[in-house]
């Protein structure tokens, strides 16, 4: 049987297993998992089995319910995930349980393809579809990409928050630049960030940007919430649906 | 600006023939790569057919016929842009169009991927899984999006990018051109800055070279030529299963010669 460990800052909380009843994760005392933080809603998710898979549900909780990074509404749970709710992880260990494979669908999917062919619309939409119930029939949050937006918190800059939709946003005094800096001796292109696939990346430019207090090297990925300053700037990084 | 650029294709090591087409249009600033697809040669017709339509549309269409654009696209694009996403469409439709009269190219595809420089605004639009890549102050940064299946399984977070790369389904792709009378082409704006080096690869360099592998190249070999050389070497040492092209264009500052060149000419007036 799978057990969930509530943990905060690395201490264990609570451990409770999970039986055919779903567990409960909230704020108010009645949960299984009560978790007594102001960011967390009075019942925020619940964990329990459907169909042999460990499933986590967000009860429409106003700061959401993360596993492993990413907001999800439903999401399959495997051995070693973390659910974030607020500042508290719980994680998941289902090593009891038989191994829920990864890759269920994917691989079956279609056979090994050298060539390179497209998928017509009717093919493609079965086959992302299946490709999403590989992990689970999971929405997640929106079921697409988010997109990031600067909060200006601080410093001298051309506008109070900045919707990152370009593959490359340019931190400078530029005219170019999107986050355009202003006053004396700032840098044309102090930094920049780069939208991947998997997300967003802050590089250097002719100034060292930190993220969170921390001087970055190279290239880093962006997390929500975090805060970059630069050249007397401060911005929060954040994501919206 | 001054601009040095140059382009190599290689057929690999596994393959018999070379389906990537590319061309260099030094007049215009246009550098346009295309990877055709759909076997018996005719790969190789679709993306030179690709590149041959959209040097064509954008060196003669005048600027005016850019306003009759197919959809709505954003007003504070440049007409640049919509005349390179014109050119991509158009490119798209003739391909689809010489499929359908020749039976035998039925299934020929490409991919596309074109960027144009204007002053030191840089148009890039593309179909399929060939890349643009930008290396500034030292960092590599993808300018576009793959249209595949897995880039689209990792942007909607099912999966890594490790699994992405391990995945036996890389060659699955969403959009091509020649597959549809109508494709929706991405279509994105860079200023372009002195030091700048952009490079148009298609996935046969991708899937062999890591992205480290490609920036270290890049910034030590600055003659363009030389580094194409050197990426599609390393494509092939590391296996070279699919075709290889590169373009490699490194975008100088000519203020420093100017510099130079007046204060050579205020000592010669002197003498």
């Amino acid at each position: 049987m799978a057990k969930l460990s509530l943990m905060f800052e690395n201490k264990l909380v609570k451990e409770v297993p999970i039986g055919s009843r779903p567990v409960t994760i909230g704020r108010s005392p009645d949960n299984d998992l009560p978790v007594d933080n102001l960011a967390v809603s009075n019942y925020h998710a619940r964990v329990y089995y459907e169909a042999g898979r460990l499933v986590v549900e967000d009860l429409d909780s106003l700061n959401g319910t993360f596993v492993n990074d990413l907001r999800v509404e439903r999401a399959t749970l495997h051995d070693g995930d973390s659910i974030w709710v607020g500042k508290h992880f719980i994680k998941v260990d289902a090593t009891a349980d038989a191994a829920i494979p990864w890759d269920t669908g994917r691989k079956t999917a279609a056979p090994k393809i050298n060539e390179t062919m497209v998928l017509d619309t009717k093919v493609r939409r079965d086959m992302l579809q299946q490709a999403a119930a590989m992990g689970e029939r999971a929405q997640f949050s929106a079921g697409r990409v988010k997109v990031a937006t600067l909060v200006v918190l601080g410093g001298k800059v051309n506008g109070k928050e900045f919707t990152l939709t370009n593959k490359l946003t340019v931190i400078g005094k530029s005219p170019m630049a999107t986050v355009r800096l202003k006053g004396w001796f700032k840098p044309k292109m102090a930094a920049q960030i780069n939208q991947r696939d998997d997300g967003y990346y802050l590089g250097t430019g002719d100034k060292v940007p930190t993220v969170n207090g921390a001087p970055i090297m190279g290239t880093v990925r962006l997390n929500d919430g975090d805060l970059i300053e630069i050249c007397g700037v401060r911005m929060n990084f954040i994501f919206r649906e | 600006m001054q601009i040095v650029s140059n382009g190599l294709s290689d057929v690999g090591r596994v393959r018999t023939n070379n389906e990537d087409s590319f061309r260099i249009v030094e007049g215009l600033n246009l550098f346009i790569l295309s990877d055709g697809m759909g076997g018996e040669a005719h790969g190789e017709v679709a993306s030179a057919m690709a590149v041959e339509v959209i040097d064509k549309y954008c060196a003669t269409e005048k600027e005016d016929s850019a306003a009759t654009v197919m959809d709505a696209a954003p007003a504070n694009w440049s007409s640049q842009s919509r005349r390179l996403k014109n050119a991509v469409a158009q490119a798209n439709f003739q391909i689809y169009q010489s499929a359908q009269k020749n039976p035998e190219q039925r299934g020929m595809g490409a991919t596309v991927t074109a960027v144009w420089l204007k002053d030191s605004l840089l148009s890039i639009a593309h179909v399929g899984d060939s890349r643009a890549y930008l290396l500034r102050s030292g960092n590599l940064q993808q300018l576009t999006n793959d249209h595949s299946l897995v880039a689209e399984q990792v942007r909607r977070g099912l999966i890594t990018p490790q699994q992405a790369e391990e995945s036996d389904m890389q060659s699955v792709l969403l959009r091509a051109l020649g597959a549809h009378p109508e494709v929706e082409v991405d279509v994105d704006e860079v200023e372009i800055i002195p030091r700048d080096v952009l490079l148009l690869c298609s996935d046969g360099l991708t899937r062999m070279v890591t992205e480290p592998e490609i920036a270290g190249t890049l910034q030590a070999e600055t003659v363009p030529a030389a580094a194409a050389e050197k990426l599609i070497g390393l494509a092939n040492e590391n296996g070279g299963v699919d075709n290889v092209t590169v373009i490699v264009v490194r975008f100088e500052d000519d203020s420093n010669k100017r510099w130079f060149s007046w204060m050579r000419r205020g000592s010669a007036k002197k003498d």
